[in-house]
Parts: structure tokens; sequence; C-alpha cells
């Protein structure tokens, strides 16, 4: 038994001794890019930013970090996308809002919104992934309170008027999330168009017959992949057609992308 | 009495017999024709089906890979030469291509007074974009043709043609930047036929065109002698460079006139018209219509773009040309230093609104202010006056009580001069304490204008925040095993709720506990019949029915004797005969025999049976 306890206690340092020498490496190398950055070597500073994301180690700082690197490389659309997945991380960061508005101004990609700007500005305040944490919490809260009611029914008045409180105002927060992530739904599908020229075509072919370019840095929901291309319809216009995977690219990561 | 009205039907029922006749007795034939055999890219030729000798079905037009085949109408003709007479069908297509090569035709098949008939084939070559022009035979006027000329030529001017007009009437001139009204008029001939199949667009690059109403007026206009229908849009111009450019504009158009130039029809004489004086309006009548794909295009027009001038230009302007005025800002009075606090402005007036920054506020170097929105409310419908609201998130560097202005300023192209506006300066209470300022990467010397931008990036995180996946809760199965936990929860506590209510029931309490009193009444009973205890049976029997009422009439079983019984239920009924029984042996005393007790059993078994939830 004694063993088993040294034994474990071995083992638990070695993980965290290891985790801990991986997070200082880290924060080496963000230093190391963010020197680079401001010495002026944005091409370095963006290719560590991207190792440390690649790392598994995807935070807000680092895409915000690597969009601006990108911005500053002339590279609007990666920029942009950088910028829009550092929102997703962070979404009340002004700065991040900052750069990201005049990312999009350089690259005369105007966001127009769904809905009026309050609504928008309402929505947009928590991310999907926040919404969706209050929503399960809330409804987590509901179940657990209506278990443990049955053994808690002995409680004072005002005992049972705070857990009533407490399930209302739940109930309005899973309401509230529901309706939100229901609003947001087709966020999963959207994408950015990283590369200037990439050209919407009429059909999943190189050859293809281009119809429209919707320009770098242009939000695009992505549909069906066919033959290493993405079917896409530019929102507010009617262009929709096909885009190589190389030229667009999803602000969120589906759950099969790892991280 | 023949009248002019039986004249008239007498006249057209002969012409339908000679028609019917003349489509039987002659052979039906159909012949396909490409006016040009050479077209180049976007162009196209006139194909030309003619059909004579009966009633043509709608020809089924064959699928061409690439090739675009698009109807453009058909027209009958009738002629009677030397008293033979011959019907006509005439149906026009459009043939052309967007990509290179050589085409085929194949045979076009329709059927002619109930024969199938099919035509030749043709061969169309479409030539790329770069290569030079169509072999000669090309008709000027063909189909598809007219669109590369940039002066209109007097062919064209037949079809109509473009002016443009700078709105300001006292000006001849624009500033770079400004977005200066214009008025677009496209003249077409009164009586022709158009159909718009593009916007209009600039042809050099030295003008940008903003705004053109989408909806344009239509008024008919006099102009040297000729009428014309004319359609005018009302837009913005801008130019970029300094200098004297043509203000060129096209339209693409299909337009139909009639063409007075073919020899008109012989009008047959006689009647109220047959008079020289009516020759003209009726040969403007009957002439036929010549259609034609046209690029309308104004005639060259020179304007002059001058430079905003150096002299006097304020340093915070930032290429607001027009006329303007500053709205009263929305400024909160209590602050914090580093805390943002939204912003917003309006400007109102008329000018270039697209290119307009929101105002600054004043002193600058007090004020670290963020990129926000902008709306504008356009107050025409080219947009050229307005209001422009602006939000912005600032954040107060100084802290103590300081004194916030705003300030822009804009060239006003009517005076030709730079002109300021400020809103005076109000004090606010700011706490907190002064900001460091953060060193921000700068872009170095030689920064081209398009890195001005760029020094207004906010500068890079110093440190790495938490990691978080990029994949939100709601999009990953975990999501919906919380839910579910949640669920099983939730349905698990309503439950135990309801067992824990089935339980506690009083009613079903209630219910088992006459029913344990009547099974041990029972149990009593059957043990006083088999001792032969009379008195015992009957006061064990009595209890159960009591037992089993008690619920029934909603009141204590003791309390219910024979008297209550014999009121409440008919006389026949066994329980009031029970009650007799029980009544007579347990207080008479009488002996009885052992074999009375089933019959008594029996009794009791039907007076409990008896006692139905009905009862009452």
């Amino acid at each position: 038994m004694y063993r088993l306890i040294l034994k474990t206690l071995f083992v638990t340092c070695m993980v965290l001794w290891c985790a801990g020498s991986v997070r200082a490496e880290e924060s080496s190398k963000f230093t190391e890019a963010n020197t680079a950055f401001e010495s002026g070597d944005y091409a370095r500073a963006a290719t560590i930013y991207q190792d440390l994301i690649d790392q598994g180690g995807a935070s807000a700082s680092l895409f915000y970090n690597l969009g601006n690197s990108r911005f500053r490389l002339g590279e609007n659309g990666k920029a942009i996308l950088s910028y829009e997945r550092a929102k997703l991380l962070s979404p009340r960061d002004p700065d991040l809002r900052a750069n990201l508005a005049l990312a999009r101004k350089t690259a005369t990609v105007f966001d127009k919104g769904r809905y009026n700007p309050w609504a928008d500005a309402a929505l947009a305040f928590l991310s999907r992934n926040e919404w969706s944490w209050m929503a399960a919490a809330a409804a987590l809260w509901i179940g657990l309170m209506a278990l443990s009611g049955n053994v808690l029914r002995g409680s004072n008045l005002l005992f049972r008027k705070l857990r009533w409180g407490s399930v209302i105002f739940a109930g309005l927060i899973l309401l509230l999330g529901g309706l939100v992530l229901f609003l947001r739904r087709d966020e999963a599908q959207q994408g950015i168009v990283i590369v200037k020229d990439a050209a919407v075509r009429l059909s999943p072919f190189e050859k293809a017959e281009s119809i429209g370019t919707p320009g770098a840095g242009r939000r695009v929901e992505i549909g069906a992949e066919n033959a290493g291309f993405f079917f896409v319809q530019v929102p507010g216009t009617d262009l929709q057609g096909w885009m190589h995977r190389k030229e667009v690219e999803r602000i969120e990561q589906a759950p099969s992308d790892g991280s | 009495m023949v009248t002019p009205f039986h004249f008239i039907r007498g006249s057209l029922t002969c012409l339908a017999w000679m028609l019917g006749f003349i489509s039987i007795s002659h052979a039906a034939e159909v012949t396909a024709q490409l006016d040009q055999d050479t077209v180049k890219v976007g162009a196209g030729a006139m194909l030309t089906l003619t059909v004579t000798g009966g009633r043509a079905s709608q020809p089924v037009i064959p699928n061409v890979a690439n090739l675009i085949i698009q109807a453009r109408g058909q027209s009958q003709q009738i002629r009677m030469i030397n008293g033979e007479t011959t019907i006509s069908l005439t149906l026009s297509y459009v043939v052309g291509s967007n990509t290179p090569g050589d085409y085929e035709i194949p045979p076009i098949e329709l059927t002619v007074g109930g024969e199938s008939i099919s035509t030749q084939a043709l061969k169309l070559k479409v030539l790329p974009d770069s290569a030079s022009q169509p072999p000669a035979g090309l008709a000027p006027g063909a189909p598809g043709t007219a669109t590369s000329p940039q002066k209109p030529t007097e062919t064209e001017d037949q079809f109509g043609f473009l002016t443009i007009e700078l709105s300001a009437s006292n000006r001849k001139h624009v500033y770079v930047g400004e977005i200066a009204p214009v008025r677009i008029r496209a003249w077409l001939p009164a009586d022709s036929r158009a159909q718009l199949r593009s916007g209009i667009q600039p042809e050099g690059k030295a003008f940008t065109l903003h705004h053109v109403t989408e909806q344009p007026q239509q008024t008919r206009e006099e102009k040297d002698g000729k009428s014309y229908l004319v359609v005018t849009w009302y837009g913005g111009m801008s130019a970029t460079k300094a200098g004297t450019y043509p203000a060129s504009l096209s339209l693409n158009a299909t337009v139909a006139v009639r063409d007075l130039s073919a020899p008109a029809a012989r009008r047959p004489r006689g009647g109220p018209f047959d008079d020289p004086f009516f020759d003209s309006a009726f040969d403007r009548m009957n002439a036929r219509y010549i259609e034609k794909e046209v690029k309308l295009a104004s005639r060259d027009q020179e304007i002059e773009v001058r430079s905003l001038p150096k002299d006097g230009r304020p340093e915070n302007f930032s290429g607001a040309v027009g006329q303007f005025e500053l709205g009263s800002p929305d400024i909160p009075a209590q602050w914090r230093t580093g805390d943002p606090q939204k912003i917003t402005a309006s400007v109102s007036g008329s000018g270039n609104f697209s290119l307009m920054k929101a105002p600054a506020l004043t002193p600058e170097n007090h004020w670290k202010t963020y990129e926000g929105k902008d709306e504008f409310t356009p107050g025409d419908e080219a947009s050229f006056s307005g209001t422009k609201k602006f939000q912005f998130s600032a954040v107060p560097r100084k802290g103590g009580e300081q004194e916030v202005g705003m300030e822009m300023s804009f060239f006003d192209p009517t005076a030709g001069e730079y002109k300021s506006l400020t809103i005076p300066n109000r004090k606010i209470q700011v706490t907190g304490d002064d900001l460091v300022e953060q060193k921000v990467a700068t872009a170095s010397q030689d920064t081209p204008p398009v890195a001005k931008a760029e020094e207004r990036l906010v500068a890079q995180k110093k440190n790495n925040s938490s990691v978080k996946s990029l994949t939100p809760l709601v999009s990953r199965p975990a999501f919906y095993y919380l839910l579910g936990c949640a669920a099983a929860m939730l349905g698990a506590g309503l439950g135990f709720s309801w067992l824990r209510k089935y339980r506690e029931n009083p009613q079903r309490l209630a219910k088992l506990a006459t029913e344990k009193a009547l099974q041990e009444a029972m149990q009593a009973a059957r043990s006083s019949a088999a001792a032969n205890d009379v008195p015992g049976f009957f006061n064990a029997a009595r209890r159960a029915i009591q037992e089993r009422l008690g619920p029934l009439w909603n009141q204590s079983p003791q309390a219910i004797t024979l008297a209550e019984v014999s009121e409440r239920l008919p006389e026949d009924s066994p329980v009031v005969g029970f009650f007799r029984e029980a009544d007579l042996h347990e207080y008479s005393r009488l002996a009885v025999k052992g074999e009375q007790f089933p019959l008594w059993l029996k009794l009791l078994d039907q007076a409990l049976h008896s006692l139905t939830p009905t009862t009452r």
C-alpha cells in the first residue's frame, strides 16, 4: 500500500513537471514571436504563432497576435480569419474588435449584419460557446433542483422560494440560450475567403467558369464538399458556387477537426 | 340589303378560305440561314428560320454545348405576285457563345402543315475576344455586333445616345474625392421600343459612378427637332486624380426602331383615307421594326477635376467633401481611465458620406479611440444628402476633471475652401490614474499611404491567454450528453415526486386501511363461524359491512345501524336482510344449528357484493 502511494505521487509529479515544462516552452515561444513582431519580422512571428496554435495551444491572444502579423504582411483574408477565431474565444475584447474592423475596412469587406445593429450587438455579446455553456448549466441546474426537491422538501419557506426562483431564472436562461443558439445556428457553417482572387466557380473543377470573386476576407456560408471544393454562398448576394478548399476556411472548427 | 358589315364579313370569310386553300395547295418549305458565319466571343449572329407552305409548329431548337440560342420573335408575311399568294413565317434567333470554337447547329425540326421537316445544319465560328473583327460581309447593324465603338456614330444615334450633366449648374469642375451629383439621360427615339440590358457604366477609369437611382424617370422631350423618349437617372460621380477627362458612360440596351428606309407597302386605294396626306402616317405605322443590341454611349464631354487645395488644409481633414453640419454628440459625463465607453455623434448635410470618418474627440492626446460603426440614413434617393451616425468607443487617458469637445473638417466645393466644425468643450469627470502609454509597433519611415491605417493597429497581446477550443460546446456531443443528463435528472426528480405523492395520498391510505379492517372482520367472522360463535360471527360480519359502507357513505363505520341501513337501502337489499338477521341472533341468543352458518356466509357475501361505489 505504501509503495502504491509512492508510485502514484511519483507519476503525478512527473505529469505536472512535464506539463509545466511544455507551458514554459510555449511561453518562451510566444515571447519570441512577440519580439519578432516588434522587430518587424512579421513572417517569422506569424510562423511561430501558427506553430503554437497547431500544437494545440489555441488561445484568443495567439489568434489575435497572428491576425496582427497577417495584417502587417498584407494578408487581409487570413488576418480577418484569425481575428474572427480570436473573437470566438474572446468576444468582448475592444482591441480585437478595433483591429478586426480595421482589417475589414482595409480589405473593403463590410459586415452588414443580419438583423438591426442593436440585435446583432446583443446576440454577439456572448460567443456561441458561452451561450451553450450557459444553456447547459441552466438545464443541469433545473434537473438538479428537480432531483433534490424530494430530499429538501422539508426545508424552510425562504429556502423553497429561493429554489423556485433559481429554477425560474435557469428556465429563462435556457430559453434565451436556446433562442440565441437557434438564431446563430448558421455560424457553424461560416467561413472566410483567405485568398485575394479566389473565384467562385460554376462547378467543382479547376477549369470551371468563374462566376465571381468575393474578395479576401469576405464571409461566406460553406456547404457541401466535393472533390476538394466547397459549395459556398456569399451572403447578401446571389453569388453561389464552388470554391477550392485552399481558398476558404471555416471560422469554427468542426468537432472532427480536433482541438 | 347588303350592309358594310355583311361586306366585311363576306370578305374576311373569302380571305380565310383563300388562305386555307393556299396552305394546302403549296408544298411546305423551311430554310435556315445565319447572317454571318463568324462572330466574336460574347457577340451574336442572327439565325432566321423561314417557313412557307403551311401552318408551322414551334421548332425544336437543338441543344449545343456552350452555344447560346435565344429567340428574338417572329413575323408573318403575305405576298401576292401575279395572283399567286404565298404566306411565310419568319422566326428569328440570336446565336452566340462565350467560348471560342467551331460550332455546328444541327438540323432544326418542325412540323409544317402536318409534315415534319428538318433544316440543313449550319456552322458558326466563334473567335476569341482578342481576335480581329469578323470578316467583311458583316452588316454594321447586325445584331450583337454593336459592342465596341467608344464614340457614338450616326448609325448608333439612330438608336439613341446618353448625356451626362453636372447637377450643380454653376460649376463646370469637380474636386478630387468629391461625389458630384450628375444627371444621366438616355435619349431614345420616341416611337422605339427599348430593353435595358445593363446598368450605366463609366467607359474610362477617371471617374467612378455612385448611387445611381434604381427607378429612372421617363419623359418625352424634343431635341434638335426630333422627339425622344428620355430616361433620366440621378447619381454621383467622383474622380481620384486631377486633370481634364472625358466623362464617357455607356449602357447596353436592345432597341427596336421603325425602319423608315424600307420601301413602303402599297396601300389599297379607295376609302376615307385615300389621300396622299395620310401616306406618311400610314407608312410610319406600317414600317417594320429593326431590333438591335446597342451600346448607348455618351458623347465625349470633358470635365475638369481639380485637386483639393493644400493651403489651409486642416490637420484633421480626412477627405470629407461637401457641406456638412455636426450634431450634438452623446458623451458620458462620468468616466474612468482605461474604461471604454460609447460615443455617438452625427453629421448631416450633403456630400461624400461614404468617405467620411468619425469626428475626433479633442484634445486628441487625452483620448484613445477605436474604430466603430456608422450608419447612413439617406435624405434623398441618390444618397447625396442625409445623416451619418457614428458610434465608436473611446478610452480616457487622463484622470481628473477633463474638457472634451469634438471637431471635424471638410472641403466645401461650392466655396472652394476648407471649413471646420467644432462642438464646444464640456467638462466631464474622469476617475482613475493617468494611463501609461503602450508602445505600439510603428511602421517604417517610408510608409505608403495604405500603411497609414496600420498605425492604428492595436498592439500585440503580451501574455498568452488560456487555451480554449474553437469548437463551441453546442457543436460537440458533450452538449447533448449534458442536456441528456439534465433531462434524466428532471425525469427522475418528477418520477420521485410522483411516487412520493402517490405513497402519501390520504385517500389511498384510507382505502388501504378500510380494506385491511374489512379483511380482519371477515377473518374474525369465519373464525366465529368455525367455532359456532353466533354473536361473535354477526358482530364481525356486521363490522365488515360497516367498514365497506363507511367510505361509501362518508361516515364513521361504527355509526351505521339497522335503522340507517333500512332508511337508505331498499327493503329487499341483502344488507338490510343481513343486519336484521344479525340483530335478531345477536340479541336473542337463540340456539342455532351449525348448518345455518353457510347460509349466513352466503348472505354476507351477497351483502358485500351489493355494496358498489354507487351505493348511496
